[in-house]
């Protein structure tokens, strides 16, 4: 039975996940604002049920044994090995499918709620948020579909979020391949399609690797290349190639900063 | 054809006390690296892959000698691309004693990635953090003595270009040999769980295994075995126990891959780029510019289509400008030095002295052949090497080959083949081994035939001094757009002929560098010398055989068989298409010979015109165009047959001959209805 409180978790790992970094119990207790060993213990509690999985045993031991690697380091290269330790030593929070369902239907009905607060209510965005928190947890299904009838079925929360749809399908985490951005536009690599490993290869020396960002900076017309920026490089790409690097779009910067500082006050 | 250079270097290792070996990322300026220690003439441009076999000198350093081996500039050490493994197999097969992986500084964490190869190879590395001065102006600054500490290797910065820190640097590399068992060389550990099986793979390859190929530490092998390298799989699948340690290892790639959802090859890749990003990040500390500096902001206008196709037109244009005005300047200059100063009195003299025998007027046709190289190859040359060296050196190739990716793959090609292809226009010899970038036999074989088609600086030169300076600015601009046709045509063609399909485009971008003045008078020099030592005596012995052939009269027996084809089908003199065969030695001879000849066969007559009185204007058409397209010169033969084998080269010269007369045959034809 998941409770009010596991699905403020579910919630909040959902929207860390939607940013960089990786997924710790040290950032889902800042965000939420509770300590660590309280998120510890309601992540077992999440994972005894299956939503998230955090026991990655093979990732747990790096960081006692990444501490080894210092001993092995002498003379100059001490310092190196040292940080070296630490680079990998974590231990992430993954989102399973189920996690990622509930979670999803949540933050639906949130930013519907937000939208029908807001735009029929006229409460401020502040003050919607925090209703909004509240109501999502008692929306029934068919309450939550009425209400986006009702609001025409919106695609952002005042915010500017997306909100997903009933399948929990959200448009902005679309995979598409890098051939169909558009200039300026910024994204992660999702996968190279895998037919060509020599190509995938290729690319992964060159730090085109999947999980990385790329931005795409010019595309040339009638099916010219483009110029996708990763990190400090710039690479001219093919279409034939960009076609098979498939990418998922990015959250955009601007909105990013000021929606989840305010989420954060909220609470 | 690999064994070339590592025989070379073999030999040089006997003479030398230490070798060291140069290697990063292409366009760091390892060439000009490589240049300023040995005073080596090694081509150096702002785009990637000019240096493709590696380059080998001697140099002394505090009176020891110390053999340079300038690999082909590479991303990675894999098995995935021809620039890759011959850099590999310099270092593998090579061994050099000390590595100096030379880095870009505004580039680091990507350039940190072949650094940590290196490192896993254990090879004794040095670091030279490159093109410093670039990176603080923009902003980034580097803690040297930090990266040193992380890496556990000597970092030494440097500004090639000016030579700042080279001196340093070769000082650490000494040392670095000198006490080569001090060092220990410490390579960086992967995430425990992957770290932990190449240790076990290591163990076991320690234990069953006795020596390793190339020496290679069980880790190294490890590391390359998790990676599913081809070369070294195929290697131990050979032997007994070797077979035995593939399948254990390749059970460990599959484990890793089901943990992880990757290739091992990928996770190790990801791996190396985290600790060199890491690295990266907490060494160098960059200020945010607000405004981007005029060359990025100029590279955007020359990327963008809009403004990049009309930018590409009017560089174009000024690169014809330069040529026809300034060459021509420069011509009826040393033309005019020439009549006065050297070539009437040499004449003079040698009438006074020997008498006026077969052998003298043959002497005189050498004297007159030496003119030729000096008013008619020599000017178009030099002004044609210095706007390619400013061409190359700011980085600008690196947009064409951008705009132009689209059209090249009508050609079955991608834009990075363009780089090839416009320095094909210097000299097709080093264009030819520049297509060993280009990663299928269809595209090196379609590029490679092009590159035959693109007229080289000296076929510039005979299309310049003969159709410009005798027929006019028109018919020589008509001449290299009928040529241009010819290469597109060519490449249509073969595209539609030949079985397969193009690949992508993948290639690095550089911005803008300001070009330097020395360095590009240096490169047009180096080229200029090929021409001046190798070309030049050739150009006065061909005179010299032509003359005493002409003087003797056998000249009437050689050119009867040749007969109808040159005067009924081309429409040109027989003694012209005699003078077009001797051009298979070298491409300016052609025009030279024709000069010669003319000069000769029209008594009394010396000036500039004198071509004029010998052949008319559609002829020296006709001439300069089945000099342009058919068979490059030999040595261009020859390292086609080098590079694709007998029997493609056969088929690609034969047709380009046939071309030639063709289309020569053709221009007569129309040419005749005027």
């Amino acid at each position: 039975m998941i409770t009010e409180k596991m699905e403020e978790y579910l919630e909040a790992l959902f929207k860390l996940s939607c940013e960089e970094g990786p997924l710790t119990p040290t950032r889902l207790a800042e965000h939420l604002g509770v300590t660590p060993p309280t998120v510890l213990d309601m992540l077992r509690r999440l994972e005894a049920e299956g939503y998230v999985r955090y026991a990655d045993t093979a990732m747990g031991q790096a960081r006692g044994r990444g501490g080894k690697g210092v001993e092995k380091g002498h003379g100059k290269g001490e310092t190196g090995a040292a940080s070296r330790g630490q680079g990998r030593a974590r231990r992430e929070i993954f989102l399973t499918p189920k996690g990622q369902r509930a979670a999803r239907t949540l933050v639906r009905r949130h930013r519907l709620s937000e939208r029908f607060l807001t735009d029929v209510l006229g409460l401020d965005w502040e003050s919607a948020h925090r209703e909004a928190c509240r109501m999502e947890h008692v929306l029934s299904p068919e309450v939550e579909e009425k209400l986006a009838e009702m609001l025409g079925n919106p695609e952002t929360c005042p915010h500017g979020y997306p909100i997903p749809d009933q399948n929990g399908h959200i448009r902005e985490e679309e995979i598409k391949p890098l051939c169909d951005f558009c200039v300026d536009e910024k994204g992660r690599i999702a996968r190279v399609e895998e037919e060509e490993p020599q190509l995938l290869q290729y690319l992964a020396s060159l730090g085109l690797l999947p999980e990385t960002d790329i931005e795409v900076k010019d595309i040339a017309p009638f099916g010219g290349p483009l110029l996708v920026k990763v990190g400090d490089t710039q690479y001219a790409l093919g279409r034939e190639v960009a076609s098979k690097i498939w990418t998922r779009k990015g959250p955009a910067k601007a909105r990013r900063g000021i929606g989840w500082k305010g989420e954060k006050r909220a609470r | 054809m690999k064994e070339k250079p590592l025989q070379q270097l073999e030999r040089i290792r006997e003479r030398v006390e230490y070798v060291f070996a140069l290697a990063g990322n292409p366009n760091v300026g390892k060439s000009t690296i490589f240049n300023r220690i040995t005073g080596m003439g090694v081509m150096t441009a702002n785009y990637p892959g000019m240096t493709v076999e590696f380059n080998l000198a001697v140099t002394e350093m505090d009176g020891r000698r110390i053999g340079i081996v300038d690999l082909p500039g590479t991303y990675a050490l894999g098995a995935v691309s021809e620039d890759q493994l011959v850099a590999r197999r310099g270092v593998l097969q090579g061994r050099p004693d000390v590595v100096i992986v030379i880095l870009d500084a505004n580039n680091l964490a990507r350039n940190l990635y072949l650094l940590l190869q290196f490192l896993d190879l254990r090879c004794p590395v040095v670091a030279a953090l490159n093109l410093v001065d670039q990176a603080e102006r923009s902003g980034t600054h580097t803690d040297v003595e930090l990266l040193s500490e992380f890496l556990g290797v000597p970092v030494v910065p440097t500004v090639g270009i000016r030579g700042d820190g080279l001196d340093e640097l070769m000082h650490q590399a000494l040392a670095l040999a000198e006490r080569r068992e001090e060092y220990p060389i410490i390579p960086f550990s992967y995430a425990t769980d992957i770290e932990s099986r190449i240790r076990r793979l290591a163990r076991r390859i320690e234990r069953k295994m006795g020596d390793l190929p190339y020496g290679l530490s069980p880790r190294a092998l490890a590391i390359l075995l998790l990676e599913e390298d081809e070369e070294f799989l195929a290697a131990l699948r050979e032997q007994e126990t070797g077979a035995e340690i593939v399948a254990y290892a390749g059970s460990m790639a599959r484990e890793i891959e089901r943990e992880h959802g990757e290739k091992a090859a990928l996770i190790l890749a990801r791996e190396r780029h985290g600790i060199a990003g890491s690295i990266a990040a907490s060494v160098q500390e960059r200020k945010e510019r607000e405004k981007a500096r005029w060359g990025e902001r100029l590279w955007g206008y020359t990327t963008s289509f809009k403004s990049g196709l009309p930018i590409a037109v009017a560089v174009m244009g000024l690169v014809f400008l330069a040529l026809f005005w300034g060459g021509g300047e420069l011509a009826s200059l040393f033309s005019r030095f020439w009549e006065n100063v050297v070539g009437g009195p040499a004449q003079r003299w040698l009438e006074s002295v020997l008498g006026a025998g077969t052998w003298t007027r043959s002497l005189v046709w050498a004297v007159d052949g030496l003119g030729a190289v000096l008013e008619i190859a020599l000017p178009y040359l030099l002004v044609f090497y210095v706007i390619l060296g400013v061409l190359e050196d700011s980085g600008y190739l690196n947009s064409i080959a951008f705009l132009s990716d689209r059209v090249m793959h009508r050609l079955g090609l991608h834009g990075r083949a363009v780089i090839p292809l416009i320095s094909a226009m210097g000299c097709n010899v080093p264009a030819v081994m520049g297509t060993r970038v280009l990663s299928t036999r269809r595209e090196r074989i379609i590029a490679n035939t092009l590159i035959v088609l693109v007229p080289c600086s000296a076929r510039v030169a005979v299309i310049m001094g003969g159709v410009s300076r005798y027929a006019g600015v028109l018919p020589a601009l008509a001449l290299f757009a009928l040529l241009f046709a010819v290469v597109l045509g060519a490449g249509l063609f073969l595209n539609k002929v030949m079985p397969g399909e193009s690949t992508g485009l993948v290639m690095e971008m550089f911005p803008f560098r300001r070009p330097s003045l020395l360095n590009v008078l240096k490169k047009a020099w180096m080229r200029l010398k090929d021409f001046v030592y190798i070309a030049a005596p050739l150009i006065v012995a061909g005179s010299f055989l032509l003359g005493l052939l002409y003087e003797s009269g056998w000249i009437v027996k050689l050119t009867t068989p040749i007969k109808p084809l040159a005067e009924w089908w081309l429409g040109i003199p027989a003694v012209a298409l005699l003078a077009l065969a001797f051009a298979f030695l070298r491409k300016e001879l052609a025009l030279a010979l024709l000069v010669v000849l003319a000069a000769q066969a029209i008594p009394g007559i010396a000036e500039s015109s004198s071509l004029l009185d010998f052949m008319t204007r559609g002829q020296i058409f006709v001439f300069a165009l089945v000099c342009s397209v058919y068979i490059p010169c030999v040595a261009t033969f020859a390292v086609l047959w080098k590079e694709l084998g007998g029997r493609a080269t056969l088929a690609v010269t034969g047709s380009t001959v046939l071309l030639a007369l063709l289309l020569g045959g053709l221009a007569h034809l129309v040419l005749a209805l005027f």
